[in-house]
């Protein structure tokens, strides 16, 4: 069974996700994760389970490798957004693909406090809603292929969609995080010292629909939030196809398009008063999750990059200025898509 | 990939002759686009240094020399400031043209037409870093033409909120290095791209939203892909067995002679347009050379060919029994090639390349078979037609279409209809090719074409020239040419050629051909832009752009 077996091609999706993305502070290791719940099969028939989890890891010179969109999942998967609790509490964080290839279990805690909800409205009566909180630390053991790495400490991001949209209509979007590095112990315990989250939603319709967003965070508080008039993103070079692999296996049978060049360089400003910010970030790693699209033929692309990224900057008349890893999305950009 | 040192250019007008003559080499589309737009215009230069050139357009080539034309239709005037206006991308343009820095005279249509010639080299050539050496080289040379130099991360913060935008930054302020690309890669760093905007506040464009075209410089790559695939050869060929002297080192010595590397880009290119890996193409590109090769050494044997690329064919210097069992061992080999993909490609792909392989060999031993019969039978055909068929089955397969064809089935494609995508615009292509080939079997100049001069006349190779000629000349001259063709290759002789040719170049048999390359070529680009129009325009697909114009701008 494929993960949308009842639905037909005009039905577009209720959609909740919690997305999450790790790297670990030594630097070795990277980790994408999302589980989607799916709204009710068109027919309103009950009980059909409607949904999707996925979970790629990443380690350093030897790529990307994922599951398919069925790992097993330990119930209820730790969040800062489904039920209260104490704020420096962990919880469990179990993802592990079918196939045991690339497995995550983790304990998760919070170090910040998430930022306010946006919305993207765009297309006829589509949004996406999204709420973000980077400065989330992970501990415990990862499996990518056939190595296991234990006692893996790592800074991270998470996040949750809700939302009803077709892929075709939402087009595409950029999106990305940076945390300030916490290579010590105490650091970690205090999380990181800087954190800064960006959005770009670009919908084909209607044309003043994409917008833009720039967050910044400090001590784990939102300090400042750049709207989309005070953001700009620009592009620069193409990313060699040799450093991007495709993701779940199966994608090669879903007659996958081929897609565009991710751009090597991404670059994004923001400036409001004389708070000022730059984030320079260099794709290194590229895994393209394809994505079945429940209202088109052709799958929806979205690729999760890993590289170093540059931040700098004034905020609040206190400089700002770090090196790290992040990790952007590019979404969308395959033919059909 | 490393530069060859830029030439000394001392004037404007050598520049914009060695602009002209570095595009005609290594962007054929970009010279093809602004020959047509220049179609017809003899454009007279003079230049801020006093130096003059002229520009014109012959076909889909443009013409540039370091002279004056005696009697231009379109007269421009640059100064070196207006000169940077047009291609000097590593700085910024100049806001605005000065008086009396640039003017353009001659009848409205002209001047309009020179103008989108201007930008087309201008927003297309740009980017190839060779075009960008030369002009650096030039500016380097003479800087204070150039006017003072614009100062760089001077600025201190905080900045006003124009300046700080991303473009502006990725422009200025941490600008990528020129030579910061990806080595190693094969279809990749011939061109620099400038930074673009996604957003600036108020209107977003895709980040995927690939511009209109993409050009490549195919000199480079082509060099590039050969040489990569050329070290596979060299794993490929066994080179501690025995027997080595009678097979091996005989594998060896046509591969070595170096060809332009046509049938590696397009395998390469095609697996990277459809998002493959560069190095899935790499072993199924060294097969198709030892195919090619093993077709070759046959055909030379077939034809009684006593030079293949400025050396001896292999048959002339160790004998036909030595040379056939040669070519059997190149197809032997290449077909272990083939089947070497299985642990890297996988099942599905390697089956597919072997379906795509003994199709191509298919057509390429009936289109052999074709042309042998018509010169055992003495028979030259009437119509062009009958020549298109043969051609493409016994050239156009291997050399254009089945590369393309095979380079995606690396990448994963198996679908016959987006293979079928390449069949029609190369199968043009590759029709053209060959002709062109044939017409430069008489005309060229054999160190740069490597086979014998005349060759082609005095194998009695039934090329599209032959054609014309026995359909347009009189019952006399068509009886000659039935003589001489019956003969034997080795009773005719290099006189016989020589009249045979001159004979065609008076019933205009030439130019018929050149024209029919182009009518079919241009057919063949046509068919490229709307065949393939789904794939996204990549570098990779702009390799494949300007291999598709390649054939309609080559010098004859």
């Amino acid at each position: 069974m494929g993960p949308f077996p009842l639905s037909p091609l005009v039905d577009v999706l209720e959609r909740r996700w919690l997305h999450y993305a790790f790297l670990s502070v030594d630097g070795r290791l990277g980790l994408v994760a999302n589980v989607a719940w799916l709204g009710a099969p068109p027919d309103g028939s009950e009980g059909a389970q409607r949904a999707t989890s996925i979970l790629l890891v990443h380690r350093d010179g030897a790529g990307w490798d994922a599951s398919q969109f069925n790992t097993r999942t330990r119930t209820p998967l730790w969040s800062a957004f489904t039920r209260p609790h104490p704020h420096r509490q962990d919880g469990p964080f179990d993802l592990t693909a079918v196939s045991d290839t690339v497995a995550a279990r983790l304990r998760l805690r919070r170090t910040g406090h998430p930022c306010t909800s946006q919305c993207a409205p765009f297309a006829d009566g589509h949004f996406l809603r999204w709420q973000s909180e980077p400065g989330v630390l992970a501990s415990g053991s990862w499996r990518f292929r056939d190595e296991v790495f234990d006692e893996v400490t790592a800074v991270g991001y998470h996040e949750r969609v809700r939302g009803r949209w077709g892929w075709p209509e939402l087009g595409g979007w950029v999106f990305g995080f940076a945390n300030q590095a916490v290579p010590t112990a105490a650091e970690q315990a205090q999380g990181p010292a800087h954190a800064v989250v960006f959005t770009l939603i670009q919908p084909l319709q209607p044309a003043d629909a994409a917008t833009a967003s720039v967050m910044f965070w400090r001590g784990g508080r939102l300090l400042r939030h750049f709207p989309r008039r005070r953001v700009s993103v620009a592009v620069h070079g193409e990313l060699d196809e040799r450093h991007i692999v495709m993701v779940p296996e199966l994608a090669r049978l879903l007659g996958t398009p081929p897609m565009v060049t991710i751009p090597r360089r991404l670059v994004i400003t923001a400036a409001a008063g004389e708070d000022r910010l730059c984030l320079d970030f260099r794709c290194e790693s590229v895994a393209r999750v394809v994505i079945p699209a429940e209202t088109a033929i052709n799958p929806f692309s979205v690729h999760e990059v890993i590289g170093p990224v540059t931040v700098d900057g004034v905020v609040s008349r206190r400089s700002v200025a770090f090196h790290t890893r992040g990790i952007v999305e590019f979404a969308g950009g395959s033919s059909g898509d | 990939m490393t530069e060859a040192p830029p030439p000394a250019i001392d004037s404007a007008a050598a520049l914009l002759v060695a602009t002209v003559h570095a595009l005609s080499e290594r962007a054929p589309a970009i010279v093809a686009q602004a020959a047509h737009q220049l179609a017809g215009i003899i454009l007279g230069l003079r230049f801020g240094d006093g130096s003059m050139a002229s520009l014109t357009s012959h076909r889909s080539r443009l013409r540039s020399t370091p002279l004056a034309p005696e009697q231009p239709t379109v007269e421009a005037y640059f100064d070196d400031r207006a000169l940077n206006l047009l291609f000097d991308l590593e700085r910024r343009p100049v806001d605005q043209v000065w008086e009396g820095s640039l003017d353009i005279r001659g009848e409205r249509a002209d001047v309009l037409a020179t103008i989108r010639t201007f930008q087309t080299l201008s927003q297309r050539a740009a980017g190839l870093r060779v075009v960008q050496t030369l002009w650096r080289a030039y500016r380097d040379r003479t800087p204070q033409r150039w006017g003072p130099v614009p100062v760089d991360d001077a600025q201190p913060r905080p900045l006003r909120a124009p300046q700080w935008s991303a473009l502006e930054y990725l422009d200025r302020r941490g600008p990528e290095d020129l030579g910061d690309c990806d080595e190693g890669a094969l279809a990749r760093g011939t061109v620099r791209v400038p930074p673009r905007v996604l957003w600036d506040g108020y209107r977003s464009v895709p980040w995927s939203l690939p511009p209109a075209h993409r050009d490549a410089d195919l000199f480079s790559t082509l060099e590039g892909c050969r040489l990569r695939v050329g070290e596979e050869l060299q794993r490929i060929i066994p080179a501690d067995r025995e027997p080595r002297a009678e097979l091996y080192d005989l594998i060896r010595l046509y591969p070595q002679r170096a060809g332009k590397g046509l049938r590696p880009t397009l395998i390469i290119a095609s697996c990277a347009a459809f998002s493959g890996s560069t190095e899935d193409a790499v072993r199924t590109a060294a097969a198709l050379e030892l195919f090619h090769n093993g077709f070759l050494v046959h055909d030379d044997i077939s034809d009684g060919s006593t030079h293949r690329r400025g050396e001896p064919t292999l048959h002339e210097s160790h004998g036909v029994g030595l040379a056939v069992n040669a070519g059997d061992a190149m197809n032997l080999l290449a077909v272990d090639t083939v089947l070497s993909n299985l642990p890297t490609l996988g099942l599905a792909r390697t089956i597919g390349l072997i379906h795509e392989v003994l199709h191509m060999c298919r057509e390429t031993v009936e289109g052999q078979a074709i042309e042998l019969a018509w010169i055992r039978d003495n028979v030259v055909p009437s119509g062009d037609e009958d020549y298109f068929t043969m051609s493409m089955k016994k050239t156009g397969w291997y050399t254009c279409i089945s590369p393309c064809r095979l380079g995606a089935v690396c990448a994963g494609v198996t679908d016959p209809a987006v293979l079928g995508g390449f069949d029609e615009a190369f199968r043009l292509i590759g029709i053209a090719f060959q002709i062109q080939d044939d017409v430069l079997n008489l005309v060229g100049e054999q160190a740069l074409y490597g086979k014998e001069p005349l060759g082609d006349l005095l194998e009695g190779k039934r090329t599209i020239m032959l054609i014309h000629l026995t359909r347009s000349c009189d019952e006399a001259t068509r009886g000659w040419i039935h003589e001489l063709l019956a003969t034997s290759r080795s009773s005719r002789t290099f006189g016989d050629a020589q009249d045979l040719l001159r004979v065609m170049e008076r019933h205009g048999s030439l130019d018929y051909a050149v024209d029919v390359a182009d009518r079919l070529a241009h057919q063949g680009v046509r068919r490229f832009e709307e065949d393939l129009a789904f794939l996204p325009e990549t570098e990779a697909k702009g390799v494949l752009r300007q291999i598709a114009h390649y054939v309609t701008t080559r010098p004859l």
